[in-house]
């Protein structure tokens, strides 16, 4: 069978596995996202504990997935628990990391000006810290959507959902026949999505972006 | 009021500088002070710990047939071998095509092969290996080119970033006292990008530790082994035991990539 047969005939099951694939990436670099955004928040101002967190989350960094996803397979069984938890945690690293960065990396006085023309603390936080870190924090959240992606082919090995399903299954069939096409499905699939996401953030990117700092 | 002063690692690349290196940290003690070697010393320890742990709590016939220290040595043996093998091709792969690409000559071509190389990036790795096992059989040569072909984009990036960021004027002033094109490149250029190439290469022994783990799935060995071994056989403390020696030796190599970094970067950078 021809990869464009195999496409066509397991059509059902490769959208249906793509689309798990791309939701899954999408609600955990989504959560992701809200839980980083608030720990840099919270973490930034104080420069030890943002060195804390910027170097935990390169330690965490250095413990591969598929480590940590067999480590979650012990106290969540397997399925989407563990994979849902491992994305979101490999999410988190950059997406907390960069917005630390973006955050301390904002003139401070901009953030002194702010105050004195009798800005609260929240207002300047919301209107001037944040929209400011926010090309550095969306780098972060690119990178995080590019690792989940990646990561969530692995999850296939703790039934996970999503395209890694064809991956294995080729492993599985290895020699046989198929195994070729499920590999190679599986494998474009990811980069096509992962693509798409990336467009996507190009999109979001300039739409977000405040005029005053667009190059 | 304090300034952040120290230059914040690039944000665009998690784990390409020093996580976290506290701001104006002496860079001096490396090789002199004991400190120095705290942290690979915590990492020996608690591995030894572990496996004492492990091995004296009660293991049932497979787990014991699985854990034997001989074994678990062999795997972490394979894993290491793995992991420098690629390593060392990648450098072998990436500084030449870094260094070519990043000439005057070339660099129209950049754009084109920094977007191949994250089009490239994105491809999982696990199909990757899977891809070539399909297509080459398994072992650890396949498993070697897996890695390698997932290894040298990062490093590949950061030879050309850093060679394109030396400044113009240094270059100029290199060849304006005579220097020849392969002395400017030698001893002004790459001195110059080493800091953010050896990041690069740290990054990449990183991601290679990591990444030899997915070897076992094409019967390449490694500490991915112990692993699947733990999953396949429902034995949790095979499974832990695979993760903690995998994340250990990760923490071990990124010590030893950040010491080499530190080593090797020119004095007065």
């Amino acid at each position: 069978m021809s990869f464009w047969e195999y496409l066509g005939d397991r059509r059902e099951l490769l959208v249906f596995e793509t689309w798990q694939h791309a939701s899954m990436v999408f609600q955990t670099v989504l959560a992701a996202l809200v839980i980083g955004v608030a720990a840099g928040i919270a973490v930034h101002r104080s420069e030890r504990l943002a060195t804390l967190a910027t170097g935990a989350a390169g330690v965490a960094f250095t413990v591969p997935s598929l480590a940590l996803l067999g480590l979650l397979i012990t106290p969540l069984g397997l399925g989407v628990a563990p994979s849902v938890t491992a994305l979101t945690l490999y999410s988190l690293l950059p997406i907390v990391r960069n917005t630390v960065v973006g955050l301390t990396g904002v003139d401070r006085t901009l953030v002194e000006a702010a105050r004195g023309i009798g800005m609260t603390r929240a207002a300047v936080l919301l209107r001037i810290e944040l929209p400011l870190a926010w090309p550095v924090i969306l780098t972060g959240v690119r990178v995080a959507t590019q690792l989940a992606m990646g990561v969530g082919a692995i999850a296939a090995y703790v039934s996970g959902p999503g395209l890694g399903e064809q991956i294995f299954s080729g492993l599985a069939r290895l020699g046989g026949a198929n195994a070729l096409n499920m590999t190679l499905a599986g494998t474009l699939g990811i980069v096509l999505l992962a693509l798409l996401f990336d467009g996507c953030f190009v999109v979001v990117g300039r739409l977000t972006t405040p005029r005053g700092i667009r190059d | 009021m304090s300034a952040p002063a120290a230059p914040r690692p690039a944000p665009a690349a998690p784990g390409a500088g020093p996580p976290g290196e506290p701001a104006g940290a002496p860079r001096a003690p490396v090789g002199r002070s004991w400190r120095a070697f705290a942290a690979p010393a915590g990492v020996l320890v608690a591995g030894a710990a572990w496996m004492l742990y492990v091995e004296n709590s009660g293991l049932d016939a497979i787990e014991r047939r699985s854990l034997a220290p001989h074994y678990v040595w062999e795997k972490t043996w394979e894993h290491v071998q793995l992991t420098a093998v690629s390593t060392l091709a990648v450098l072998a792969v990436a500084l030449p095509l870094g260094i070519l690409l990043s000439r005057a000559w070339a660099r129209p071509g950049t754009p084109i092969v920094l977007a191949v190389a994250d089009i490239g990036q994105s491809a999982p790795t696990i199909g990757v290996v899977v891809l070539l096992a399909v297509a080459f059989g398994i072992g650890f040569w396949t498993t070697v080119v897996a890695l390698v072909a997932y290894g040298v984009l990062p490093a590949l990036r950061n030879t050309m970033v850093g060679l394109q960021q030396v400044d113009p004027a240094l270059t100029d002033a290199g060849r304006g006292i005579g220097m020849s094109p392969a002395a400017v490149l030698a001893r002004v250029e790459l001195p110059l990008a080493s800091p953010v190439i050896l990041a690069g290469i740290r990054t990449t022994l990183v991601l290679m530790v990591g990444t030899a783990s997915i070897a076992s799935f094409v019967s390449s060995g490694g500490l991915g082994d112990l692993i699947t071994t733990g999953v396949t056989t429902q034995r949790t403390p095979v499974l832990l035991t695979g993760c903690v020696l995998i994340a250990l030796l990760a923490l071990l190599v990124d010590w030893l990539g950040g010491t080499a970094a530190r080593l090797l970067a020119p004095k007065g950078l």
